[in-house]
Formats: structure tokens, sequence, C-alpha cells
């Protein structure tokens, strides 16, 4: 047996990972932000003067001071006023028009629009005594009333950006419904849900460090997209992109949370070069609290269709979105909410409008999911109340009417086209490995005692999209085989827990039919592999994964072509087998080949197609109703993610994922003060993450429906727990409670939402 | 989330650490420091003093006399988890309640004193020192003097400790065999704050109630004594209720939570926990702690008479 | 001010401001940086050493407590040839990590409670306790709680 399971293992186990913040530089000085404590207000004044009076205080500049600071005889000298934050003007998702005139200043310059928005930078030599100096930076705050739901701040009566509407967006997929269809239809259920902010805190908070080198800038941080960060940098610093350089070391988990340019990474950056010193930023966990980007965030209204035998006619979901305070990605992000409506259903009708709305919250931007989750909490929470109202039962209304396997590729009426599926084979699993009819038999035993606590089934079949939209669907990268033996694989890809580096040689390996340890991946630095997408929308396995294996290819092509040339025989001749090529008797292997032939190396950029990975999700849950309280005690997940490259690493994903559906239905979630802050003093004493004491038995299966989007089959995996669990448990919850009103069990579940629930009036009795 | 700068001492005497206390400056006193530490790295807490009393010998006692027990300033939260560190019905009582109290690697540092020096509303032990009339004892430049827990707590985070005041120990009476202990808590998940918890404990004679004592914890800005509540149960008769979640209407355990949430309680909304709900969660958290402690007592009875037979 | 601390057998001598957190202190001054900060409040656990034997929050200690004491961290879990913990073969074995970030505290948590007693992994609420003393956001506890176990069956018996 191996010592080691994953590569990354030795290092991680032993303390000798190496994160931004263990990485010395001499000389480097820490940066600390001075926030505001308001969320929205104007700012008067900052003096920065008593800041840098403070020992080991190495500067302290206001967005005013770095305007006004002489031009500076350093090569960056030209460089005199923050550029604003870069916009994302993502693959179509974010329109141009919801940016314009909406800047997102590095550092305030004359209006504060979230809690936390950094009004003052102080460098020092440690993070200690940058802190102190922080503590003596002084500024004022008119505050201005806060508005922090999108559907209060869709009302206009606090703008965010004067004269322009706190709506920065509005959008639709499908044809609008036919109200005859709705008025004709046995049972419509209608419901509202609100999609609370999350936030998707990694273990290590953000990170960014730049070390400034004669006219180049090498970057350090943990992050989801180095190409896409190290383009930012050039393009505010006016360098070209190669005097540029990103490096992802080992990096505490993202989950969406890194891959954008943030504020304090401009101005770290901006310093550095400046200064001519080596700058960085950690950010500590109380900070983030307020400024690390948060997820979801939707108020929702749905109107859910269907006759009696339980077949859908309909389904409307009007979403008022997040957006927080500047127009990033997420102006466009519940787009991906709108198109993936249809869910798993034939559904003939689907229409999803939406309105992406300015808040005064720190930006809402992708967190694992992303658009999918809101679309199935919604539909899904709106399936089981609508197998209620039928007086069915909720598996058996979702197998009326998910998409036949025979269908596909299917055309949604939400624009989407699904490539590949067996939803109903996923869901049959999910209820065979729950023991489906056993805890029936259990919660109707438990109905009929009055001294038992109430118990529920939830379930939850979704379909949701990996890879990307298109336009960013592909990934850059190559393979290498060298003289030595080894083979090198490049990929632009990130891996911030993912176990890119074993997956990926082993993936290469098999292709190439080499050693696995003779394999290596390049990855997470732009100065050896210059171009790159990254790894979001569970894109790494099924985009860069069948790179990897194109780019094998072609390089087996190649090596086939040089082998013909060397034995002078036909390229037709000349077979690959075992990482070697052959022709009759004769045998070479890739080292001997590069040796008399030099080096070989492909690069390319490769196209997926979209992809469609689903499943279907089942909780069991318990209620205590004197206090609100909710156990969980069984969740399946079935998650088809087509080809699976490594099962092992696959599971952990879904699990870990499951894990965090589990906090989005039941624990996590901030409640904010009057004055717009959200009450997070306490940091993760308020903001509370599943511990191992709140996680039930989980069983995670898959069933594998290859994508026919890559050679690869592989579809995006890591996601499907923030998809299908949350609303499989608040189904289980409701189911246990027998509310009427769905839309009562707002989430997070706390206690006292479960409690007040539970008193709300009940449906009525009827077999199920 | 780094300290401001302060001044340390690490006296080795009680009377080294009292002087450095009355020194006419802010100081706080460390004994374990998750509270603390964790404030001052808030920024919070900014003392200009910070006296480590962890190299004062003795302060560590944990001892008996008599039917009292006396635990020193630095004895940890950890030695209580096995109910059989304290004797009788007060080491169940701790065993429930310290398990609760964050977890592992803060209960070896964190102490007993410390949280009732420090007067965190919703801290378990300052409700346990409440219900149990423990008595504190402190040092100062003046000399000693001593405090009952009930007199003690003034606020959030106020007491009756005088800046220049080390707390060297709390006394707790031991009560006897035939008292049944229990503890109740709520809380969201296994790392945060108890939203309401309740410590009780049921004296129990010829089947009937001879003294309750019922502590609330995060039920108003400090520690609360159930006072109402346990009057109301002097004198009932003993009934464990029948099993399920739900205490039958009329039991004098559901009175009793009754009384506790209405007259007893004074909750402070927080997130997620509104007024309503923290005085719902009291009384039914009263109740659950009588019926536990009830359960305990008979156990204990049970076990007593066997030891005679 | 000056104080000597032993950190994984290794005895430092170190100046250090009376602020500065144990953690800091492991980190910058003695080039320890397995100990990762996550939270800064005691909550996360990643952070997690042992000190004088007992599993302690880093983040919650100053260095000045530790004067004349003993501290261990991940980086001293090893054996002194090299050869892996059962902990860190355990938790290779059973994927208890993913990104890592949080790894060394459950490491060192569970070292501290196993070489007090390598009961503890027949417990399985002792396991749970153990898993449930920090937070992980990649693994959801499970494979953290079979690696504690596993690295229990293989502890090293006394020679009979």
């Amino acid at each position: 047996m191996r010592r080691w399971a994953r590569r990354e293992d030795e290092r991680l186990l032993t303390g000798r990972g190496r994160y931004v913040a263990d990485i010395r530089v001499p000389g480097c000085l820490d940066a600390v932000f001075v926030r505001s404590g308001v969320a929205h207000g104007v700012l008067r004044e900052v003096d920065c003067t008593a800041a840098r009076e403070v020992p080991g205080v190495a500067g302290a500049w206001s967005a005013a001071d770095l305007m006004d600071l002489p031009a500076c005889p350093h090569a960056a000298g030209d460089l005199q006023d923050l550029p604003p934050v870069p916009r994302t003007v993502a693959v179509g998702l974010s329109p141009e028009e919801a940016v314009a005139g909406r800047e997102w200043p590095v550092l305030v310059k004359d209006r504060v629009r979230y809690p936390g928005e950094a009004v003052a930078v102080v460098l020092g030599e440690d993070r200690y005594r940058a802190e102190d100096g922080a503590a003596e930076v002084t500024f004022r705050i008119d505050p201005l009333p806060a508005v922090v739901t999108p559907s209060a701040a869709a009302e206009d009566s606090v703008r965010l950006f004067d004269g322009l509407s706190n709506i920065a967006f509005e959008g639709s997929a499908g044809r609008p419904i036919d109200e005859a269809v709705l008025q004709g239809a046995a049972v419509v259920v209608e419901a509202r849900y609100r999609q609370q902010l999350l936030m998707p805190t990694p273990m290590e908070c953000r990170t960014f460090l730049a070390v400034p080198e004669a006219d180049r800038l090498t970057v350090w941080a943990g992050h989801q997209m180095p190409h896409r960060l190290r383009r930012e940098l050039a393009a505010l610093l006016e360098w070209p992109p190669d005097r540029v350089r990103v490096v992802v070391p080992d990096t505490g988990g993202a989950f969406g949370s890194k891959s954008a340019l943030f504020p304090e990474y401009v101005a770290v950056a901006f310093l550095a070069v400046r200064l001519g010193r080596p700058v960085r930023w950690i950010e500590d966990r109380l900070e983030s609290m307020l400024v690390a980007t948060r997820g979801r965030g939707q108020d929702q209204r749905v109107r859910l269709a269907a006759d009696a035998e339980g077949r859908l006619l309909a389904y409307e979901l009007t979403i008022d979105a997040d957006v927080g305070a500047y127009p990033h990605l997420a102006v466009g992000l519940p787009m991906q909410t709108a198109w993936m409506a249809t869910g798993p259903y034939t559904t003939p009708q689907v229409r999803a409008t939406l309105r992406s709305v300015l808040t005064n919250t720190m930006v809402t931007y992708p967190y694992r999911g992303a658009g999918r989750p809101e679309a199935t909490v919604a539909l899904e929470r709106s399936m089981d109340a609508l197998a209620h109202r039928l007086g069915l039962d909720p598996a058996e209304l979702r197998r009326r009417n998910l998409i036949p396997p025979a269908s596909f590729p299917y055309r949604t009426p939400t624009g989407r086209c699904y490539d590949s599926g067996n939803y109903a084979a996923a869901l049959d699993l999910a209820l065979t490995t729950l023991d489906y009819d056993g805890w029936r038999a259990e919660r109707a035993r438990r109905r009929a005692d009055p001294a038992a606590l109430p118990l529920g089934i939830g379930l939850a079949c979704y379909v949701e999209r990996s890879g990307g939209e298109p336009g960013g669907l592909h990934e850059f990268g190559g393979v290498e085989a060298r003289e030595d033996g080894t083979v090198v694989a490049r990929s632009g890809t990130s891996s911030s827990g993912q176990s890119h580096e074993t997956v990926f040689p082993a993936l290469v390996a098999r292709t190439l039919g080499v050693d696995e340890a003779r394999v290596r991946l390049a990855e997470g630095d732009t100065g050896e592999q210059p171009q790159g997408v990254g790894s979001f929308a569970s894109r790494s396995a099924q985009v860069a994964g069948a790179m990897l294996v194109h780019a094998c290819a072609l390089l087996v092509g190649r090596a086939r072509e040089r082998a013909a040339g060397l034995w002078e025989v036909p390229v037709g001749e000349v077979a690959w087998c075992d990482g070697a090529v052959h022709a009759g008797p004769a045998v070479m292997d890739l080292a001997e080949l590069v040796k008399l032939t030099g080096p070989l190396r492909v690069d390319d950029r490769f196209a997926a197609g979209m992809a469609f990975p689903f499943g279907a999700h089942a909780a069991v849950a318990e209620v205590d109703p004197e206090l609100g309280t909710v156990r969980v005690l069984r969740l399946v997940a079935v998650d088809d993610c087509g080809t699976v490259l490594d099962p092992v690493v696959v599971r952990g994903q879904a699990f870990g994922s499951a894990v965090q559906g589990i906090g989005q239905a039941l624990y996590e979630g901030f409640a904010f003060g009057e004055d717009g802050v959200p009450l997070l003093a306490g940091a993760l004493l308020d903001y509370l993450l599943p511990t191992d004491a709140e996680v039930p038995p989980i069983e995670i299966r898959d069933t594998r429906t290859p994508s026919p989007g890559t050679p690869l089959g592989a579809k995006g995996a890591g996601e499907s727990g923030c998809i299908g669990t949350p609303a499989a448990i608040v189904n289980a919850v409701a189911d246990a409670l027998r509310i009427a009103d769905p839309g009562l069990l707002g989430t997070p579940l706390t206690p006292e939402t479960v409690w007040r629930a539970a008193r709300a009036p009940k449906l009525p009795e009827r077999p199920v | 989330m780094k300290p401001a700068a302060f001044d340390y001492v690490a006296p080795r005497t009680v009377r080294e650490a009292v002087e450095a206390l009355g020194a006419g400056r802010d100081a706080h006193v460390l004994a374990g420091g998750q509270s603390l530490i964790l404030e001052m790295r808030l920024r919070r807490a900014r003392p200009e003093v910070v006296v480590d009393i962890n190299r004062v010998p003795g302060l560590g006692r944990l001892s008996v006399d008599g039917g009292t027990l006396r635990v020193g300033a630095l004895v940890r939260h950890d030695a209580f988890e096995a109910a059989g560190a304290v004797p009788g019905p007060l080491g169940t009582l701790f065993s429930l309640a310290v398990v609760t109290i964050a977890h592992p690697p803060i209960r070896s540092r964190g102490t007993m004193v410390g949280s009732l020096a420090w007067g965190h509303p919703a801290s378990e032990w300052c409700a346990v020192a409440v219900a149990m009339d423990a008595v504190l004892e402190l040092r100062g430049s003046g000399g000693a003097r001593e405090v009952a827990a009930g007199g003690f707590f003034h606020g959030p985070f106020q007491t009756a400790r005088r800046p220049d005041e080390l707390v060297t120990a709390v006394r707790f009476p031991l009560p006897g065999a035939d008292t049944g202990a229990g503890f109740a808590e709520h809380r969201r998940t296994h790392f945060c704050f108890a939203q309401v918890a309740v410590a009780a404990t049921l004296t129990v004679r010829g089947g009937l109630v001879a003294e309750a004592r019922i502590g609330l914890v995060n039920a108003a800005d400090r520690p609360v004594r159930a006072r109402a509540a346990e009057r109301a149960l002097l004198g009932a008769e003993v009934v464990l209720p029948p099993a399920g979640h739900r205490l039958p209407g009329g039991h004098p355990f559901a009175r009793a939570g009754e009384i506790a949430a209405t007259a007893d309680a004074a909750p402070v909304a927080e997130p997620y926990a509104g007024v309503d709900y923290k005085r719902h969660a009291v009384a039914v958290l009263v109740g659950r702690a009588l019926r536990q402690a009830a359960e305990d007592q008979r156990s204990r009875a049970a076990v007593h008479r066997g030891g005679h037979r | 001010m000056r104080i000597t601390v032993r950190v994984n057998d290794r005895e430092y001598r170190l100046d250090v401001e009376p602020r500065r957190i144990l953690a800091d202190v492991l980190r910058e001054d003695c080039g320890l940086t397995g100990t990762h900060l996550g939270c800064e409040h005691g909550v996360c656990g990643a952070c997690t050493v042992l000190v004088d034997g007992a599993a302690v929050r880093s983040c919650l200690m100053l260095a000045v407590q530790c004067d004349g004491g003993a501290v261990r961290t991940v980086e001293g879990l090893a054996g002194r040839d090299g050869e892996p913990h059962p902990l860190q073969r355990a938790f290779s074995a059973e994927h208890a990590l993913q990104c890592g970030f949080c790894t060394p505290g459950f490491l060192m948590a569970a070292a501290g409670a196993l070489e007090a007693d390598p009961a503890v992994g027949e417990d399985p609420e002792r396991v749970a306790a153990l898993a449930g003393s920090g937070i992980c956001r990649c693994t959801g506890y499970e494979p953290i709680r079979r690696a504690i176990t596993r690295a229990a069956r293989e502890w090293p018996r006394p020679a009979t």
C-alpha cells in the first residue's frame, strides 16, 4: 500500500504545507484595513496622521492621501490614484449597463455602501503594529438609512448611487405563463421563499502577498483563477501581463469565495509596487465576517400548477436577488437560477423573471452551487407542497414528471439543453438506500403516538449545470514528455483542496499508459502555465480533465509521427501502447523517443460542452416541537457526475458538500441590526458552521451517466450537496410538522423559526 | 485580531497578584484566558496590565471540607467532567453542565472561577453558582471578603468584584443523597453559547419536594435564580411524568416552568432568539431539568437503599 | 520579555512582547508554520497544539504563558526517524483532509487524547468529542472520525 493516499497528504499532514501566510519574505509589510462600522453613509473625513506616528507603522493612507501623493521616482511613479476594483463581466453573465456609473473604489472616497468597506489602509512591520496604527486612524461618517434585503432595496426609497435605481438588472428565462393554464389547474401552489445570505467560510480566509522585484510583480494568493487575477492586476498597473506572475500555493478552501480581484488586493498590489516593498494582506476571521463575499440572497415567489393526476402544467419563479453594494458578478448570477428553473421535470411552461438589486452589504458572489441551489430549493420545496396538496406521495409525484432518459438532449423552456441523464434511476436509488418505506412506517407510527417526536421525510431531485457558460467552457494546458522519463501535465486550473495534484497525474498516466509516479502536475503558477481559466463551476475534471485527455491524444499522435520517421514506416503502422510506440517488433518508450528526437511538448486549448449533473437527495428529520430543534437522522445523497475520475475524491467532495448543505438548511445565516450591520461581532460564535455533532449518518451513492460533451464524459462534482441537501432537509421538517404554508420555514431553520412553524395551521389529515 | 500592547506580570503569591491589581491601572486577571484573550483579540478588552495568576501555587486546589466543596481559582473546567470528581449530586450537576461549555481544548484551559468573575449571561457556571448558593472568596488590598453568588452578578460582565480584588475560590455547599440534579441546555450547534439553559436540583423527602433549586442561564442580563418557580414546587408530590417531549399541562414541573418563564426570567432578545421564544424555552427546559433531577434523585435513592440492604 | 520554551523537543530562547499570541510566536519566531490560524478566537481549532501534553487553542494563549513549558506542534508529530505518526497515516488513508488547513489542529487534539489514553479510539463518543473539537469545512468530519479510530487501532502496543 502507498504510504500516502494523495500526493498532497504528506506535506499537509506534517506541517510542511505552504499556504500564503506561511511564506516568509524579508521586509514584508502587513496590511490592515480601517473599516467602516456603518452600513451606509457619507464619509466626511479620514485622518491618518496619528497612525503614521505609531512605532512599526510604515504608512497609512486614505483614498484622498493616495490621490494627493506626489509622483514617485519609482518605476511605478505614474500610478497616482487607486484604480477602481475591476468589474467582472463574466461570459454571458454581468451586463455592461449594470456596471456603468457604479464604480467600486478600493478605499471609500465619499460614500460608504457596505459595513466593513475600507476607509484607510495601514502598513506595519507586522500585523500587531499595523493594527496598532489602524486603531489610531480617525474618521467620521454621517449615516444614511441602509437597505439590506433586495425586496426593500428595490423600492428605491434609499438609493445607493444617487440618480440611479438600485435595480441593476432585470432578466428572464422562458415565455410568460399562460394564465388560462393556471386557472384550469387542479392545484396551484403559491409560496414565498427567502434564500438567506451565506458565507462560504473556507477555513483559510483570503490571502494576498505582493512581491515587487525590478519591473516585475509576483503575487502569491489563495485563488481559484490565477490567470484572471494576473490579467486584471496587469491591466490596473498598466503593465503587460508578462510582468506579473501569480502563484497559488496550498490554499485552505475556497468554495467560490476566492475567484475575484478584491479591493484589498488592489490596494496591496498598488502599495507594494509604489513602495518597492513586499506587502501582504492576510484577512482575519473578524474582518471576513463583514467583507468576505456572500452567496445566495434571493427573495423568491413561486407558482407551481399541476393537474389532478399530478402532471406539472406550469411553473413560475420570480426573484429579487441581492447583488450587494456594487454590481459585479452577482448581477448576472441569478440568471443561473432562472435558466435552471425548469429543474428535472417535463413541465411544459416555465418562466423565471428576476431583478438584481443593490443592497448595503458586501457583494454577493458565487458560493458552492451558485444559483443552482436557489433554483432547486424553490422548486423542490414547492414540489413537496404540491404533493401534500394533491395527497400524492412526493416520490410518486416526482416520478410522474421526471424527464425520461430517452428525451436527452432535452431542451428546457428556460433555454437549457440538458446533455444526458437518468433522473428516475437516481431517485429510485435514493429511496432504496434510505429505506423509504421503512421510514414511512416509522412516520406513521409516530403520528399515532403523542409521546413520540414527529418525524418527516424530505426529498429533493435536482439537475444542475457544470463547466461554465458558453464562451468560458475551455481550458488551457498540455502534456510534456521529458528525457528523464517523466511527464509534466499542465493545466490552467487551480486547486484549493480538490486533490488535483493526485487526480490529474493519475488521469494522464492512465491515458498514456505510463507509470503514475512519473507524472507531475504543473498548475496554479502563471509562470509555468501562461494561460488558464481556473477552477470554478465544478469545471476542473469536466473541462481540464478532458483537456488533458485531449492533450495526451495529441502527444501520442506526435510520438507516433516521430517514431514513423525514425523507423521509416507509415505512421499508420505505429501503434501506441503502455506508454510506448510500437511497430512490428520495434518498441520505444517516451523517454527514449524524446532523447532521440528532441523535446516533446503539446500545449493546447480545449473546449467542452456544458454538462448537467443531477441526483436525488433524501433526508429524515425529527423535530422537537417544544423547542423547535431539528435533528437530521439520516441523509442519502445520490449524485451523478458522469464519468468519475477518482471515486474516493468525488465521494469526499459529495460528503463535504452535503454537510455545507446541512449548514445552509439549519445553521448558517445572519441577522442585521436596525442600522443594517450584520450581527456578527462574535464571528464564528454567531455565524454557525456545522460541527461534527451536527452531522447525521450520511450515505453517498452514485449513478454514472457520462456526459456526451467531452470524450472523457466527466461532469462537474462537488456542488451537489449544497444543491440537493437543503431542500431535502427543509422538506423533511415541513413533513414532520405538516404545516400548510411551506413559506413559514425560512432558512436557516433556527429553533425559533421551527417552533413558530410548529404552532401554525396544519395540513388536513390525509392518508399518504 | 491582535491584542493591543499591555504590561504583563506573573505574580507568585496572591498578595503580589492583589498588589498588581491595585496599582491604579486598568488590570485584568488572566486565569484560563479563554474569554479574556478572545475579548482582547476583538479589542473589546484593552487592559493596561495583565495579571497572570497561573504561577500562583495553591490556586489549583479542589477540596472537600465537611459539607463544602472549595474550587480554587485555577481549577480548569475539565476537572469536573468525571461525575465522581465532586461527591454526590453536585458532582452530577457539574458533570452535566461542564460538557456544554465549549469543547475540550477550551475546557482544558478555562476555569470555573474565571467564568464566575467574567459574568457572561450565558455562562453555565454562573447560573449553577446562583442556584446552589455558592460563595465567592475575594482578596483585595483591603483584605479578604466573601460574597454570595446570589449578590455577585450585577449585569452582563458586571460583578461585585472590585478592580483590585482577585476571586481566589468559590465554595459550594454539598447537597445530600436525597437530592437529584438535572441540567438542560438548548443551543443551536455544538459550538455556540446557550440560547437558554437550566440547572436544577430537587431534594425529596417522603415523596415530596423539600427543596428545589433552579438556575437560569441566559434568561436575563445575568444569571437568574428562579425563586418563584422554586417556591411553587415546595411540598409538591414528586411524580415522574410519562415519557415524551411534552410534560402534561398540570404537572408541577410544567407549572414550575411556566412560573420561571413568566415570573423569574427577564430574557434579552438575541439574533434568532426573541424574548417570547426564550421565555418559552425557559419553561420547557425548567420542566426537563426538573424531570432529570427527579430521575437522578430516584436512582440515587435506590442506590442508597441498596447500599443499606 | 525573555522566555524559554521547548517546542518539539528543541529549546527556543525567545524575546517576545507579552501580547504576542502563542500561535504567532510558533509560526513567526520558531518558523513552525504548520500551526494555522483559522479564526483567532478559539472556535475553529486549526491552531490546536499540545502545551505540556494538553490540547489547547494556541490562539488563546500568550507565548509568555509557556515560559519554561513544553509545546508540541504538528511538525513534532512524526517519529525522530521521520516515520509518520499513526494519526498522520490514518488521516491520509481515510481521506480525512482535503485542503489541509484545519488538519494540524485535529491531528494535535487527537494526538493529545490518544497519547494520554489510546482507549479513546474504542469509544465512539470520545472519538466524536475529538472530531467535534474543531471545524472542517471540506470533509464533513466523518472521515476524521474514521481516521482517529483507525489510528487508535494501529496504535503501537506496549510490548507484553
